[in-house]
């Protein structure tokens, strides 16, 4: 791997607090300028009015002209004494702890991997990892789809003419919620785990050499070695993607959704990002969820960003 | 508003200078007309009329773009293509939107009722008696009526027929069956462990609307202002039992698919029968017919070929209309089609009006029919022809029946409540209890 | 991000390491046998062969004729295939206009995003200014708020301006998207370069604006990579809001044409389908494969620490 790495990276590379210098701190603003402008106007604006029309009885009358009637927290009340919503909420949650767990092992796995095999092996896991990473979801989707298909599909036929299990011939894989979300976490997971990889390999080439080796001539042995030193040296970036992979899983939409048109049951197989699509005809309980949804991540992640704040990795 | 406006005018220049690229402002080619203009004659402008789907033929495409051009002397009409899938959202925001809507729009019949109601669509009630009144197909004309306005008018209907192979029921010793009991039981006796008697996917509520309809049930029943599922009424369970019959009984279509492209297993000679709307004989194939040309072949060889090919297939291939309770009538099919209506926030109102007036034209009415479409105005149905494909698709146009008009079906539709009904059918499910589940969501989903 | 200040359970102070083994780390290497190098070699591999398969798989069947795809048996392998379903996916005009608006965004969006979230990470991470960590938590919060029922309002701002069925109102709304996660990564990197580095270049007689370019930005280069391809990958894949303000055949990017070529083959050729796939694929990937090194070492080089 070059060593293109920034001389000081690592854990000296603590944004030194740089409480700065010549420049006024109008720059600092000045600099922040475009980037807040088009967040602004473009996600800024429309999140705070989906956030305000969640306080509306809105739809599609009011879509193509009718005023919007304010019916205070009504949506919010809808929503969570529907015990359906409380049901999505559940396998959401459910599913986005699952796959970051198995995201986080595998993707943790492949990165000490990556870094106790040879070079050639090692290139070749890589490339191959980024291959899985770059290509477009819907491609991704059409080919898993594929590969499960009822009728035509490799994996059905493999388990029934080489495994010998009959029953499987014809087996549908997304008609039963659980097979459904075992597909669906098979893939999210295939996708997602490059990007786990990458990063934790990158925090592991960090570690220092020096540590370790005086680690090892204190007598400690491998294991004791990779969760004494290496696991809290590279807690931050295991931090980091843990939080992103949460955020993300729990988000999920596309792979859910083109899932679903592929022939499973949706009420049964929603999840929070297909259930608020769902809504898109009545955005006053559309935007009422979105809110909940970003109560619930923050509940799900307030402890780690609280903590990053606290040892000022922000 | 005017300061973020001004800013985006910067971040607009910002991102144009950045990249350096003359892509950055691709010219919109559609030229949209101001929307400053409002006419008393109508000025001359380029409107926008959205079709769905390939169900328009190009050659009826050409002849309304020519047509309307000769007619409104100066003005042009444009057609844009859309899917079928992922239309309401675009319909959502295009159709609220002065500069960006359509000026004509076709919608999904089942699509309708919830724009009408939500005020998308100008009023035709006026413009009704000249387009066809009464001759157009009332099942339609209701979807696309909200509040005694007819907002909407049919464009063309798509019966559903029964396709069969012939070999298959003469080796099987099965005839046409005349009653939808004796459909049953043909579609069992052809069944066998790799061929399906009727191909049934377990999404297909499409065609199993047709049991429900055919014993008198409905979807969805209006009482007063209130909308109820109606599935567990004992009609409808009838004709539910009947359907879990035909998927435990008569079919290999897996649970997990749906409507589109029954014709596949067909070919295949994975299937005896299936229903589609009649314009499925086109994509008939059988392997036996097959000649090997291919689709982009235009010479006189290959067209001859073709020829040659659609008869052979259609010599093996018959259609009936699927009967009803008893041999004297046909059963009560779901219908497919789509409505066309003018967009209220569209500039060229009277434009708009122009194209309506030449789609509902004899001329054009015959076109569809031509095609196979059933035509909006049942009086040109004639053009269908006479072949067993046009009996057939009149037939089961005369008794064909709509989805219910109810304000929120769009959204019956989007959140797949049949199809996730007509899968626990087909996966082995309780009947009544799954129908009371079911009427339950629709219920709360309509009201 | 602050060092791990805690001792180890061994005793060990993890003091402060002054350098960083940027090379292959060698912390087991040395007490690895042969053999169980070679057993993991093994397992990297079949690893990397598992991983790949779906896409294989893709071509594979891209290069199949309709019948070898309904066949009992799959066929393994494309030898003898054809590529009538290629020449069927990119013979239809749709195709290259798609790649071209394709392109057109994405080039737009990756010039926007990465010059302004650098200008925004060099604020966060080289200055304490008021409200400094309110931002830097606005732009982690904003990625925590589903997109999916943003669209309507999305639409309205374009439709506004005029920007509907644009190249450019569609680059602005993704441009916004991908800002904030590109800012909390690049961040990472500004961080990492030491302003003393700017500073020596500056005593050595560059201009400010000089040592910025020969010595910061060379630096930087891998780090903007890396956030290039997150902003690549969301912006070739985004769907649902391209579907809304892209509704002239016309300006349809790649994924809504391979969503309606989904649409008219799924059921029927799956080959075609494939290809399609496949061809939408293949830019990324080859961008992938072309900042392949610099990405890993961007990666290394702390894309995603604090």
């Amino acid at each position: 791997m070059a060593a293109t790495a920034p001389t000081v990276a690592g854990t000296t590379a603590t944004p030194v607090p740089p409480a700065r210098r010549r420049r006024p701190k109008v720059g600092a603003y000045g600099l922040l300028v475009p980037a807040s402008i088009i967040i602004g106007i473009a996600l800024g604006y429309p999140l705070v009015r989906q956030f305000v029309i969640s306080f509306q009885e809105f739809g599609l009358k009011q879509q193509f002209g009718a005023a919007p009637e304010w019916v205070g927290l009504q949506n919010y009340k809808d929503l969570l004494t529907d015990s359906y919503v409380w049901t999505v909420i559940a396998r959401s949650v459910a599913f986005c702890l699952v796959n970051a767990v198995v995201t986080m092992a595998i993707g943790m796995s492949l990165a000490v991997l990556m870094q106790r095999v040879g070079r050639s092996a090692r290139i070749t896991l890589q490339v191959s990892l980024l291959l899985a990473w770059g290509t477009p979801v819907l491609a991704s989707m059409t080919v898993w789809q594929w590969l499960f298909d009822t009728q035509n599909g490799l994996i059905n036929w493999t388990l029934s003419n080489v495994l010998g299990i009959e029953s499987m011939a014809q087996h549908s894989w997304i008609i039963e919620p659980l097979s459904f979300f075992f597909v669906a976490t098979v893939i999210v997971v295939w996708m997602s785990v490059p990007f786990v990889a990458f990063s934790v390999y990158a925090g592991l080439l960090q570690v220092p050499t020096e540590t370790m080796e005086a680690a090892q001539l204190d007598g400690a042995s491998a294991r004791q070695r990779f969760w004494g030193i290496t696991i809290p040296m590279i807690r931050p970036v295991l931090s980091i993607v843990l939080l992103l992979q949460v955020i993300w899983d729990l988000k999920v939409f596309t792979q859910i959704y083109v899932l679903q048109r592929a022939g499973a049951p949706t009420r049964d197989t929603n999840l929070l990002g297909t259930l608020i699509y769902s809504y898109s005809k009545e955005f006053g309980l559309a935007g009422a969820l979105a809110t909940i949804m970003l109560v619930l991540t923050l509940a799900l992640t307030g402890f780690y960003i609280r903590q990053m704040l606290k040892e000022d990795e922000l | 508003m005017k300061i973020l406006r001004f800013a985006a005018v910067g971040v607009a220049a910002a991102l144009a200078l950045t990249a350096c690229s003359s892509d950055s402002d691709t010219p919109s080619e559609t030229t949209k007309p101001t929307a400053s203009e409002s006419a008393a004659a109508p000025e001359a402008a380029t409107i926008k009329l959205w079709l769905n789907g390939t169900d328009t033929p190009d050659a009826l495409r050409e002849y309304l773009t020519t047509t309307f051009a000769a007619q409104n002397p100066g003005s042009k009409l444009v057609i844009e293509q859309q899917d079928w899938n992922g239309l309401v959202p675009r319909l959502q925001t295009a159709l609220a939107s002065e500069d960006q809507t359509p000026d004509v729009v076709e919608v999904g019949n089942t699509q309708s009722a919830t724009f009408t109601y939500a005020g998308a669509f100008s009023d035709l009630t006026s413009l009704y008696p000249e387009l066809g009144g009464d001759k157009l197909l009332p099942g339609f004309v209701e979807a696309g009526t909200a509040d005694g306005k007819i907002m909407a008018v049919p464009y063309y209907s798509g019966a559903r027929a029964v396709f069969y192979n012939k070999d298959m029921f003469k080796d099987a010793g099965v005839e046409v069956p005349t009653t939808l009991a004796d459909f049953t039981k043909a579609a069992q006796k052809l069944t066998t462990d790799k061929v399906s008697g009727f191909w049934f996917p377990g999404q297909d509520w499409y065609n199993g609307a047709t049991w429900i309809y055919t014993n008198g049930g409905d979807l969805a029943v209006q009482d007063g202002d209130q909308w109820k599922g109606a599935l567990s009424s004992p009609e409808s369970i009838k004709g539910l039992t009947e359907v879990q019959e035909l998927f435990k009984t008569a079919t290999k279509a897996p649970a997990d698919s749906d409507s589109n492209e029954p014709w596949v297993p067909f070919n295949q000679g994975k299937a005896a029968m299936f229903s589609a709307p009649t314009w499925a004989r086109w994509s008939i194939d059988l392997p036996e017919c097959n000649e090997g040309v291919a689709a982009d072949d235009k010479s006189d060889e290959a067209t001859a070929k073709r020829t040659k090919q659609q008869a052979c297939n259609e010599e093996h291939t018959g259609v009936f209309p699927m009967p009803g309770l008893d041999a004297s009538k046909v059963a009560t099919a779901f219908a497919g089609g789509s409505n066309i209506g003018i967009p209220a926030k569209s500039q060229h109102q009277e434009l708009a009006q122009n194209l309506l007036k030449i789609i509902f034209s004899a001329e054009f009415q015959n076109m569809l029919g031509q095609n196979g479409l059933i035509p909006g105005n049942s009086e040109y149905a004639t053009s269908m022809g006479d072949d067993v494909y046009a009996k057939a698709a009149i037939a089961a146009a005369l008794g064909a029946k709509l989805t219910p008009a109810a304000e929120n079906w769009a959204t019956v539709e989007g959140d797949r409540i049949l199809e996730d009904f007509f899968q626990k059918l087909a996966t082995g499910a309780d009947v009544t209890k799954s129908a009371a589940d079911a009427d339950k969501l629709i219920t709360d989903t309509l009201n | 991000m602050s060092a791990v200040a805690a001792p180890t359970t061994l005793g060990v102070p993890a003091d402060r390491p002054t350098r960083v083994a940027a090379t292959r780390a060698t912390d087991s290497g040395r007490s690895q046998t042969s053999t169980s190098r070679r057993v993991l070699g093994a397992l990297a591999i079949v690893v990397a062969i598992a991983w790949v398969f779906p896409i294989y798989w893709m071509i594979n069947s891209a290069f199949q004729p309709l019948n070898k795809l309904q066949a009992e048996d799959p066929t393994w392998l494309p030898l003898g295939g054809t590529v009538a379903n290629f020449r069927q996916v990119i013979d239809d005009g749709t195709f290259w206009q798609a790649m071209r608006t394709s392109l057109a965004v994405v080039v737009l969006v990756l010039f926007a995003a990465l010059i302004f979230a650098f200008l925004a990470a060099l604020a966060v991470s080289r200055f304490r200014f008021k409200g400094r960590k309110s931002f830097i938590l606005a732009i982690l919060v904003v990625q925590m708020i589903p997109a999916e029922g943003l669209f309507i309002s999305q639409y309205q701002v374009l439709d506004g301006w005029g920007l509907v069925n644009k190249v450019l109102g569609l680059a602005l709304v993704y441009t916004a998207a991908i800002l904030p996660f590109t800012i909390w990564m690049l961040r990472g990197f500004v961080a990492g370069v030491p302003i003393e580095l700017e500073e020596a270049g500056m005593v050595d007689g560059l201009s400010r604006v000089g040592a910025f370019f020969r010595i910061t930005f060379p630096l930087l280069a891998p780090g903007l990579v890396a956030a290039g391809v997150f902003g690549f990958l969301q912006a070739w894949n985004e769907y649902t809001l391209a579907l809304v303000v892209m509704t002239d055949p016309e300006q349809r990017t790649l994924p809504l044409w391979l969503q309606s070529l989904v649409e008219s083959n799924r059921a029927t050729d799956w080959g075609v389908v494939m290809a399609g796939s496949a061809v939408i694929a293949i830019p990324v990937i080859a961008f992938f494969l072309l900042v392949q090194g610099r990405m890993t070492s961007g990666l290394v080089s702390g894309a995603v620490k604090g």
